[in-house]
């Protein structure tokens, strides 16, 4: 039970990480202002979750290095510009089309890499289906779980460029779903959270 | 619309990372206004505005901390334009945001309860949809104040969308409980006059 998640107070920030859906996956929620009062290493998860502004998130890029470097993983979900506070991200944008699903028999595109990862117990390529807002260049030995039309990643696993683990992706499942917004990004929730929980979480206890 | 004194200025809220929206952009190019980080917000800034407008990224959290400035902003007569979903009383009466549960095409008809300045000259269900596609205007409502009017209604029960609340100081607050207004873009030309005339309600120059 140790999975600390930032919550950077916008409604659908509030609403995903206080509501009752999703709240107890998260043992402790601080402000991204309060990580410097935290010890990160008590807890084996830290949670960014979608649009938490990045110059909220700067002035803590050492120490998140430094819990990265003592093991610890970092959850960071998009739109929170990851590239410039994290170590080894580099992220490309590309538009975002809202309506590719008005067109009957049109595929988005997304795939899942790597079915045998343990994540898709619990998550569906559907689940991970609803738009996208950009891709990652990856390091060399990094773990991509699932990518866009260009086979580009989207969502992956880096345990090579610290001694940690970063798990990067461009969905915004906290924001949609938190605005009441896109069923698919709920399901996604209803997945990966409980994966986060299971697979992630050492369950030592803060 | 009437004249107001040319000193009164509109604090822009910017919450999210990046670019201002284009109404916050608008204000500055008209000079009506200043754009200020949540996070650099001094009481100097409410003390010297007259008006307020806040998106639907602002850090609630954080911003209760201003309660008691935004109040007296309010208490003297000035005006508040909020976007979003409400989950903190950011000043007294406010209440939490209620979504409509699994919201059907007919759950997000738009109907005016009340004629408003914004919306002159402009159908509130021109609002409804974008591509067809339905729900970006609002899916939800913020419980309205005692004494607010509903401007707004969603759905079949018109549940108050927008609404503006004039407190007994005289200071009054607009409500729009859903994506920025004055930023949706959309496929109505009309739309374009929502955003100036924001700025204008904002700075009491539209009753």
């Amino acid at each position: 039970m140790a999975i600390l998640a930032l919550n950077p107070g916008a409604y659908y920030h509030v609403e995903s990480l206080e509501g009752p859906r999703y709240a107890g996956f998260f043992d402790r929620l601080v402000r991204p202002e309060e990580l410097g009062d935290v010890d990160p290493a008590r807890f084996d998860v830290l949670l960014v979750p979608c649009r938490t502004p990045a110059d909220r998130m700067l002035p803590h890029a050492d120490r998140l290095g430094a819990y990265l470097d003592g093991g610890g993983t970092i959850v960071a979900t998009g739109e929170s510009n990851s590239e410039l506070w994290l170590p080894g991200v580099r992220f490309t944008p590309q538009p975002t089309n809202f309506w590719w699903w008005l067109t009957p028999g049109t595929d988005l595109g997304v795939r899942v890499a790597k079915p045998e990862h343990p994540l898709f117990s619990f998550l569906t390529e559907k689940d991970c289906t609803y738009h996208l807002h950009g891709w990652f260049d990856v390091p060399e030995g990094a773990e991509v779980l699932v990518v866009n039309e260009g086979r580009k990643p989207i969502l992956y696993v880096d345990e090579v460029t610290t001694s940690g683990r970063m798990v990067i992706t461009s969905l915004d499942p906290f924001y949609h779903h938190g605005s009441h917004f896109m069923p698919a990004t709920t399901r996604f929730l209803d997945g990966f959270l409980p994966w986060v929980r299971r697979e992630l979480d050492r369950g030592d206890g803060p | 619309m009437s004249a107001s004194p040319p000193d009164r200025q509109i604090l822009l809220v910017h919450s999210h990372y990046g670019a201002p929206p284009g109404l916050f952009a608008l204000a500055e190019e008209r000079g009506l206004g200043a754009v200020v980080r949540e996070r650099d917000l001094t009481r100097a800034h409410f003390n010297r505005a007259f008006g307020l407008v806040t998106t639907s990224h602002l850090d609630q959290i954080g911003f209760l901390r201003w309660s008691e400035a935004v109040q007296a902003l309010l208490d003297r007569g000035g005006r508040w334009f909020c976007n979003g979903h409400i989950v903190r009383e950011l000043i007294p009466g406010l209440r939490a945001y209620v979504p409509i549960a699994q919201a059907k095409r007919a759950d997000l008809v738009l109907t005016a309860i009340a004629e408003h300045p914004i919306f002159e000259g402009v159908e509130r269900s021109s609002f409804e949809e974008n591509r067809g596609v339905a729900g970006f205007y609002g899916r939800g409502h913020n419980p309205p104040p005692d004494g607010a009017a509903a401007i707004t209604g969603v759905g079949p029960e018109r549940l108050p969308l927008d609404w503006e609340w004039t407190l007994p100081s005289g200071g009054r607050m607009f409500s729009h409980a859903g994506n920025d207004m004055g930023g949706m873009g959309g496929p109505d030309p009309a739309h374009d006059k929502v955003a100036p005339r924001i700025l204008d309600w904002t700075l009491g120059r539209l009753n």
